[in-house]
């Protein structure tokens, strides 16, 4: 093999050549990640800040305990698990998508491509859900000594502790929750839903480039690569995310 | 692009390459249109002077904000008909409003810092000189580089409307500190101005990133053959510094300015607490401040080495040329500009030891600050060291460097005061911050962007700039930036607080009313010195004495091996290899050795 | 979309395409992620049980730091094999994972300053009295 030769004889940064053996898009879009995961773990650590200044923290298994068509039935977790694996599945997609442009397999990447961008599209539906949900289902709270319906929204939180031995319909009646909850869970979901939408934006591009046989004439797919690398990245955040929103 | 000899016919596989996928662009060039050539243009030397010309706009706005506020802090007791006949009711009756006197601090401070120092020094120089120095075509995208000068341009055009609303600009300082700058009900300043702040400053972070990545991507890997990381100039290392600093810190800022827009917009509560304005309590609870200000200083500090980094690898590289000799301490140098870049993003919340942070926490901040004494110092020995005797040419570009290096060290030695939070208590907010920092990083670093454009000049257009004209310019400016801002350390020291329009009704002050209207008086003539400088650069653009050889000022990097106009592609034919590092001045009884030329077989060890 | 004028000079050498053991790879990692998905699950469910009741602080701190590691771990495989960092050469992996080592400052600043509000939020209540506590206060004695 001349080339594994010739990488082992290199010395990388001499110059006239990359350092790291890759080309410059890619090197771009890594540091572009990183700077991303920069802008990411701002919100999350500002989330964290204020959280841990809260004598008080709604329980995200009490929060998030809803499945769409469950009606009332209390099922933690167990909504965001499906999200979580919707991604995972979409990112194992995009990986293949990009081994199959290694192969210059024209087909394959159309086919690992589409079923990327329909993961893409079930997440934002699942994420839509969620969001209506938590906005329109109405929690019965005690506010100024009255007892009121709110839903979770960026300025009101009804996951308070409960007032005890209090009832309302059946339903026990907590007081409000730190209001920064909302603002931090629909900021940082929002942001990281906003980076799906684009991811999918840019996989529908590299598709239609696909079928439009832009990259076997150019000889390579490394765009796919790129844009793989941005989706991969959308789905690591989403770990961390998940982390900090649903889990702990 | 993937070819199995690293070295030679390299451009002949990589030109095919590019004509399969561009039939538009050709090797040779042809006449280019007026509009891709002077205002879409990809050639990074172009965009550089695009850079160069829109920050000298800001700085024109900035430094009349600066006189104008000065104005009115000298001659408290006079008024100015004329300013109510230009600004309106911000100048009611000839006298600064007390809410324009803020926003035109606010906008100095925004102006100077981000638009001048940051976009016009670093957009500048990084793009003009990455690749002439390093030895490449052009940034290795060249069409982000573009986007990066018109999202610059945007967020200008952003800022600059924010000037005529109705409300006027943001004003509640360069820093919008929450909750003045979350309440619209709070001042004038924080209604739309404010929201055009933050919209402008997301667009200017757009810029930023698509400059900086690319500042990365072509220094890492289009460097020449032979260009190793240590035979780059010291310049390519500050930028490189610098981009880095960039593209890890101002993400931070936009997390910040997005949850700020919240609060201001949505009725989050990220930053606001328990908060009565004009007897109406506001539902906001829970949020805090001070979670603003560390965002806010996490970039705000590197903000600060990022402005002044880039003025610091021009100016360890004209010191070397214009000394003939070597710099002194290269590696470390490299060292202590690592070392900046590493510390810059550890001691942001120095700035912050009086609003409420926690005291302990403080104290880790402290001792991280101090230590960024270290590498500074290095750097000033060295500067001084390669200066030591060597054979000084005083061209104007030479001392804005030697005036660089005098500022810096009087700059810096205020930091030790400020860096320690105990002394801090007394200084904070006082005319002693705003001496420190303005000839630390403000002066300083115009005084690096000076040495560069002086230096670079011939390089850019062709031509040389008046010299007289720029001795004027250095002398005024140095003796002026000394006059206006040695004064404050001593209003500071004895507890006068910045930001207030009038001083006159308080008497512990009153004696330094004298003062500061000499402040004034010497502002108004260093203003007026760099509208001289502004005419040499657009009359010499024209008119200046043209630049007859390659290399006028016998220096050793790439950019003097290009033609003295160079096209787009920079050199006509092959690039040149890099045979040793850039310093090799007066050398075996050389005057200089051009980093093109072989090692040869008797010569010394450097 | 990038053009070139001239060109860069830019060489990389060809990566040889992956084969079926690549396959095989991904395969792997998507089961090993989806494990470790699922024991952070079923960490989180435990916790949820376990609020039902009293709760010891440091068994709940502890589980929350297993689920941290694990989710570290899971970032680690998404990043080294899905993103093919880890078939990288040195040089690129050590520019993108030394930087971020810049976050355990930010993170420990942070969460310290965060506690310490929590702390002067809990503690100011000697001079200034919470709401139901000055009630009792304002009602002078005689004057009813």
């Amino acid at each position: 093999m001349a080339t594994a030769q010739a990488q082992l004889d290199t010395k990388w940064w001499s110059g006239g050549k990359s350092p790291f053996n890759v080309e410059y898009g890619k090197l771009m879009m890594w540091y572009f990640l990183m700077s991303d995961a920069f802008t990411f773990g701002a919100f999350l650590i500002s989330y964290g800040t204020i959280r841990f200044s809260q004598n008080y923290w709604p329980d995200p298994n009490h929060v998030f305990n809803a499945f769409p068509g469950a009606g009332h039935a209390n099922l933690p977790l167990a909504f965001v698990s499906l999200m979580t694996f919707i991604l995972i599945i979409s990112s194992v997609t995009m990986v293949l998508a990009v081994h199959a442009g290694h192969h210059m397999d024209k087909k394959g990447v159309i086919k690992w491509m589409a079923w990327t961008i329909v993961g893409g599209f079930a997440f934002l539906a699942c994420q839509a859900w969620e969001w209506t949900h938590l906005i329109t289902g109405h929690h019965a709270v005690l506010i100024d000594g009255k007892i009121q319906e709110i839903g979770t929204t960026v300025t009101h939180n009804p996951w308070g502790p409960y007032v005890p031995n209090l009832l309302h319909n059946g339903e026990p009646v907590s007081t409000t929750g730190p209001v920064a909850f909302g603002g931090y869970f629909f900021g940082i979901t929002g942001f990281h839903g906003f980076h799906v939408f684009s991811g999918v934006v840019i996989n529908i591009i590299m598709l239609l480039m696909t079928i439009n046989g832009v990259f076997d004439r150019k000889g390579h797919y490394q765009m796919i690569e790129k844009a793989g690398l941005y989706w991969h990245f959308v789905d690591l955040v989403w770990v961390f995310v998940f982390l900090c929103f649903y889990l702990i | 692009m993937s070819s199995e000899s690293p070295v030679h016919g390299h451009e002949e596989v990589i030109s095919s390459h590019v004509h399969a996928g561009h039939e538009v662009h050709h090797h040779h060039h042809h006449e280019e249109s007026f509009v891709s050539k002077y205002v879409f243009s990809q050639d990074h030397k172009m965009i550089a002077k695009q850079f160069l010309i829109t920050g000298m706009i800001w700085a024109v706005i900035g430094g009349l904000f600066s006189v104008l506020f000065r104005l009115q802090l000298g001659y408290p007791e006079m008024t100015f008909p004329i300013l109510e006949d230009i600004f309106g009711k911000w100048a009611a009756g000839g006298r600064i409003s007390n809410d324009f006197y803020y926003s035109l601090v606010t906008m100095h401070g925004t102006i100077l810092v981000f638009f001048v120092l940051t976009a016009g020094l670093s957009g500048t120089f990084a793009n003009l000189l990455i690749p002439l120095q390093i030895g490449a075509r052009d940034m290795a995208s060249p069409m982000l580089n573009m986007l990066s000068y018109w999202f610059f341009f945007l967020a200008s055009i952003i800022m600059f409307s924010s000037l005529f609303l109705q409300s006027g600009p943001a004003s509640g300082g360069w820093t919008i500190y929450p909750p003045l700058s979350a309440l619209g009900q709070a001042t004038e300043g924080s209604k739309l101005g404010m929201d055009f702040w933050l919209v402008s400053m997301a667009m200017f972070i757009v810029s930023s990133l698509l400059g900086g990545l690319n500042y990365i991507s072509t220094i890492l890997n289009m460097r020449t053959k032979g260009m190793s990381m240590t035979r780059m100039p010291l310049t390519i290392w500050a930028i490189f510094f610098t981009a880095v600093l960039g593209v890890l810190s101002f993400p931070v800022l936009l997390s910040g300015a997005i949850l700020l827009l919240f609060d201001r917009n949505l009725g989050t509560s990220f930053y606001l607490s328990e908060i009565v304005v004009k007897g109406e309590i506001l539902p906001n609870e829970g949020g805090s401040p001070i979670l603003f200000q560390h965002l806010f200083w996490f970039l705000g500090h590197p903000e600060v080495y990022i402005i002044l980094l880039p003025a610091m690898g021009m100016v360890s590289e004209v010191l070397s040329v214009n000394s003939r000799k070597p710099i002194f301490g290269y590696l470390a140098m490299v060292g202590s500009l690592f070392a900046i870049c590493i510390l810059a993003f550890l001691v942001w919340a120095h700035h912050m030891f009086v609003t409420g942070l926690n005291p302990f926490l403080g104290a880790f901040f402290v001792l991280l600050t101090l230590l960024i004494a270290v590498p500074s110092a290095i750097k000033v020995f060295n500067w001084l060291t390669t200066l030591w005797r060597g054979n000084l040419r005083l061209t104007p570009g030479m001392l804005f460097s030697i005036g660089f290096v005098s500022l810096f060290i009087s700059g810096g030695l205020t930091g030790i005061f400020l860096g320690n939070s105990t002394l801090d208590i007394h200084l904070h907010d006082t005319y002693f911050v705003v001496a420190h920092f303005h000839i630390v990083m403000g002066v300083a670093s115009m005084f690096g962007m000076f040495a560069g454009v002086y230096h670079w000049f011939p390089k850019m257009y062709g031509r040389f700039m008046n010299n007289t004209l720029a001795y004027i310019h250095f002398w005024v400016t140095l003796a002026g930036a000394y006059l206006i801002f040695w004064p404050m350390h001593y209003s500071g020291l004895a507890g006068m607080p910045r930001r207030y329009t009038d001083y006159s009704n308080w008497h512990s002050f009153n004696m330094f009313q004298d003062m500061s209207r000499f402040i004034s008086s010497v502002a108004m003539v260093v203003f007026a010195v760099q509208l001289l400088f502004i005419f040499n650069f657009f009359y010499s653009i024209f008119k200046g004495r043209r630049v007859t050889s390659t290399n006028p000022w016998g220096a050793n990097t790439l950019e003097w091996t290009t033609p003295v106009n160079p096209g787009h592609g920079n050199w006509p034919g092959e690039i040149p290899e890099v045979h040793r590092w850039a310093y090799d001045y007066g050398k075996d009884g050389r005057d200089f050795i051009s980093q093109t030329e072989p090692v040869g077989a008797d010569e010394s060890k450097h | 979309m990038e053009h070139h004028v001239e060109s860069s000079t830019e060489v990389t050498f060809h990566h040889p395409p992956g084969g079926s053991d690549t396959i095989k790879r991904i395969i792997k990692t998507t089961v090993l992620l989806s494990v470790i998905t699922i024991i952070e699950l079923g960490l989180g469910l435990w916790m949820y049980f376990l609020h039902k009741g009293e709760p010891s602080h440091g068994l709940i701190l502890a589980i929350k730091g297993i689920i941290v590691i694990l989710s570290l771990a899971k970032a680690f495989y998404i990043v080294s094999i899905f993103m093919h960092l880890g078939d990288e050469i040195r040089n690129l992996i050590m520019t993108i994972v030394v930087p971020l080592a810049l976050f355990v400052w930010f993170i420990i600043a942070f969460l310290w300053e965060g506690d310490s509000w929590l702390n002067l939020r809990n503690t100011d209540g000697h001079s200034r009295p919470k709401t139901e506590q000055r009630a009792p206060e304002a009602k002078k004695p005689g004057v009813e």
